[in-house]
């Protein structure tokens, strides 16, 4: 998936990937706001619930791009906003938002 | 979109897109595609209750439906199978073997 070698997918891979670039950093954003609220103990039901959305698109979008290790990242942040995963820590999520963040970053 | 584009490119189907469940359910009953790929997670009307809709109407009933998600947990996925679809695929997807899957499931 990260390099497609059908050229034409490859192509349409690229512009959508610009395309979808504003609104994928915007999620990564939200989860990025959640984060800092989490450190300071101030995060809300309603950014715990975008924050979980935004995870869970990132999740389904940013494998088909390549990033599977930033599907990953967001899987673990999507089951931590739902309080699926009790086991995971606010600062391995924190940690995990900043590494999703830099992924995208220096994919570009 | 994406999965849209995936098929227009590979495959070289004719691909019609919705950006909603309510206007996936105008253009399905328009179109009369040979298939419908579904998000579960739209805005407004979900996947499953757009579903639910296409199967109330005798024109869009008998279409067959693969849902497409980013949950990944067994519970989540069995919940989807048991609606009745054809199919649940798991977000993110290979645009390069999205067609072949969908292919090999409908038994085309």
């Amino acid at each position: 998936m990260a390099t497609p070698s059908n050229p034409a997918m490859a192509a349409a891979l690229a512009r959508l990937w610009t395309r979808f670039l504003p609104e994928i950093e915007n999620r990564v954003a939200i989860l990025e706001t959640a984060a800092a609220s989490l450190a300071a103990g101030s995060l809300t039901a309603e950014k715990k619930q975008a924050a979980h959305d935004a995870a869970h698109k990132l999740a389904g979008t940013l494998g088909t791009f390549g990033l599977h290790r930033g599907t990953d990242l967001a899987r673990h942040a999507e089951a931590f906003f739902a309080e699926e995963d009790r086991t995971a820590t606010a600062q391995q999520v924190t940690a995990g938002i900043a590494e999703l963040a830099l992924l995208i970053k220096t994919r570009k | 979109m994406v999965a849209a584009l995936s098929l227009e490119t590979v495959a070289g189907w004719d691909v019609i897109v919705a950006n909603s469940g309510a206007q996936g359910l105008q253009r399905a009953a328009e179109h009369m595609p040979d298939a419908i790929l579904l998000d579960v997670m739209m805005p407004g009307m979900d996947g499953p209750t757009t579903f639910r809709e296409l199967r109330k109407n005798p024109k869009t009933a008998r279409i067959p439906v693969l849902l497409l998600t980013a949950k990944v947990q067994g519970a989540d996925q069995r919940r989807f199978a048991d609606l009745g679809v054809e199919a649940v695929l798991t977000k993110p997807f290979d645009p390069l073997t999205l067609s072949d899957q969908m292919s090999r499931i409908l038994g085309w």
